[in-house]
């Protein structure tokens, strides 16, 4: 793209015609790569299982059916999946939460002596590899008899869930004045008054963003209910690894109705915090 | 993360007490922190530590048992899976690193351009990312199906391929499916990264290179990759960081076959300790994926700390 020849304005509007098409066909192809997918997911859990199993694919559903999320509710295993991963992800998100808020504002507002080494090993936490850790909390777990629990999911689920809350916490308590704090202890204010009556109300919406994130990624943990419980604890995605690739395998159209059924959720959540998430996202720390 | 503020804690009031009965500063910021620290030492340190340690044992996840071995293990691995397993390891945690970094930046460039509906367009692109890993498996599995899989579907009515191509049951390709469901599923976070880093980027600097007759290509290489190196650094150290130790991607879609061929150092440490029930061996593998890995994230929590007071 030379701009010698020609008047400058005029190469500047067709360098930016020429970019413009440009972008318009990166994104387009950026959209396929990203969407058809779902949309595939989608095509497939609404057609009857003779579309599903015909071959060239028709990329346009000819009949439309919700048997397969039928198939979903009528499945009572299926449900008991989708409790406990209620359950568990929001109570794993609830402790973390607890728990991290005040550690993060010990981390964020105090300096003491192994503050330090405890905060490099609440980044390196998240690095470290579960199938490793799993080895010994199976064992561990094994041995306090808690194997086949949901506190034992909550405990194992927490192992990441709490790092990363403490990390995203500390980065808002970073952005609370100290003023503020200094002035509530001359009134007379106590360290729990402070974090309850002051800290807690300010980033309640810090508060919902990490929580959500804690919850994703309870909702989406594999390897930790696979092992540590059996049939009746297990949560959504052992669950469903079990049903799809175990016992009735190439039920595609119904896996892929369960696949829209588990992502809901978490779609729903992102709708409703979008901004939250975003930040929290970008602020680093937080699982990709 | 990186936005350092005053000392909150001015050294006169380090050793406040105003009331009797009341603690001190610092006697209250460790019991603050005591109950996290003791979760994380019991379920993360502890744990981790002993997972290794039973490498230098011989022990059964059914049998029990616990006999001294020293390095048997550690010998026994090195001289078998480990060559494989770390070939496979870093072929997907590199794959799985640049791939969805080349398509995030991409995006990340699009969504920062004059394009029509650009803000909803922005949080639409995460929807790979909000599908849970097993989920994101799924659906590339059925993608990937021999028989009514969409992609030898198309592939088939373009001409590219005659025949059905079961994409899962040889080596390389099966590699290849699950490099890209996994690229499908991390490049919105890598984009939306980059878009932040972009977006910090100020109007006037692209316009006074602009008017100083720099190209697009130049602007790009001399105003914006110099702008977003750090946010390129952490995102590309992060991802090689997960990927190292990623497991329900391959297990889900190929449990690290066929032939062994996807068998990541995650998948081979949890099939050696819960399908073989040797801890013994799969212990000594942690232990080498460990030191692996310590490296990476030494260099990580280096680069991301730099410049970090917090850590002084």
């Amino acid at each position: 793209m030379k701009t010698t020849s020609g008047p400058w304005m005029a190469t500047r509007a067709s360098e930016r015609a020429l970019g413009r098409i440009g972008l318009y066909a990166a994104l387009a192809l950026a959209m396929f790569f990203a969407f058809f997918p779902i949309y595939w997911m989608l095509v497939t859990s609404l057609r009857p299982n003779s579309e599903v199993f015909a071959f060239p694919p028709s990329l346009l559903p000819q009949t439309l059916t919700l048997e397969h999320y039928a198939n979903f509710i009528k499945n009572p295993q299926l449900l008991v999946y989708l409790g406990n991963s209620v359950l568990v992800a929001t109570t794993t998100a609830l402790v973390s939460l607890i728990i991290s808020v005040y550690a993060a504002y010990s981390f964020s507002k105090f300096r003491y002596t192994g503050r330090r080494a405890l905060m490099f090993l609440v980044l390196s936490a998240q690095m470290f590899p579960q199938a490793l850790l799993l080895i010994s909390l199976y064992l561990m777990f094994s041995e306090l008899k808690m194997l086949d629990t949901y506190a034992v999911l909550v405990l194992s689920f927490t192992t990441f869930t709490l790092p990363l809350c403490i990390w995203m916490l500390k980065g808002y308590f970073d952005h609370i004045p100290t003023d503020l704090i200094e002035a509530a202890k001359i009134d007379g204010a106590g360290q729990m008054q402070i974090i309850h009556r002051i800290l807690v109300p300010i980033v309640r919406p810090a508060l919902v963003a990490t929580g959500i994130f804690a919850f994703m990624r309870g909702w989406n943990d594999f390897i930790y209910a696979l092992t540590l419980v059996g049939k009746s604890k297990q949560t959504l995605p052992p669950g469903l690894v079990l049903t799809y690739i175990g016992e009735f395998q190439s039920q595609w159209a119904d896996m892929m109705a369960a696949s829209l059924l588990v992502s809901l959720p978490l779609v729903i959540a992102f709708i409703l915090f979008q901004r939250q998430i975003v930040s929290g996202l970008t602020a680093g720390a937080v699982k990709g | 993360m990186s936005m350092e503020r005053v000392s909150p804690i001015a050294p006169s009031t380090r050793g406040w007490q105003k009331r009797p009965g009341r603690l001190r500063d610092s006697q209250t910021a460790v019991l603050l922190v005591l109950p996290a620290a003791a979760l994380l030492l019991a379920i993360i340190v502890y744990p981790l530590l002993n997972s290794m340690l039973i490498g230098f044992f011989d022990k059964s996840l059914i049998y029990g048992g616990g006999t001294f071995v020293g390095f048997k293990n550690l010998e026994a691995v090195l001289n078998n899976e480990f060559i494989p397993v770390l070939g496979n390891t870093l072929v997907f945690a590199i794959g799985a690193t640049l791939l969805p970094f080349f398509i995030g930046f991409g995006a990340s460039l699009i969504l920062n351009g004059p394009i029509p509906a650009r803000g909803f367009l922005r949080g639409a692109f995460l929807l790979p990312w909000l599908v849970p890993s097993v989920i994101a498996s799924f659906l590339w599995l059925w993608i990937f199906n021999a028989n009514y899989g969409v992609l030898n579907g198309f592939l088939r009515s373009l001409g590219v391929i005659s025949q059905n191509n079961s994409w899962l049951s040889t080596g390389g390709s099966a590699m290849l499916a699950v490099l890209l469901a996994k690229t499908w599923q991390t490049f919105p976070w890598i984009a939306v990264m980059l878009l932040a880093g972009l977006q910090t980027i100020p109007a006037d600097q692209m316009e006074s290179a602009a008017i100083d007759g720099a190209n697009r290509w130049n602007r790009f290489t001399h105003v914006t990759l110099p702008h977003l190196r750090n946010v390129i650094g952490i995102v590309l150290l992060l991802s090689l960081i997960w990927n190292f130790q990623h497991f329900e991607t391959i297990y889900v879609m190929t449990q690290g076959g066929p032939a062994k061929a996807t068998t990541t150092f995650s998948v081979a440490v949890y099939q050696t300790a819960f399908q073989a029930f040797d801890l013994g061996k799969a212990g000594a593998l942690g232990i080498l994926w460990m030191l692996l890995l310590s490296v990476v994230v030494i260099v990580y929590l280096r680069f991301g700390m730099r410049g970090e007071e917090d850590f002084s």
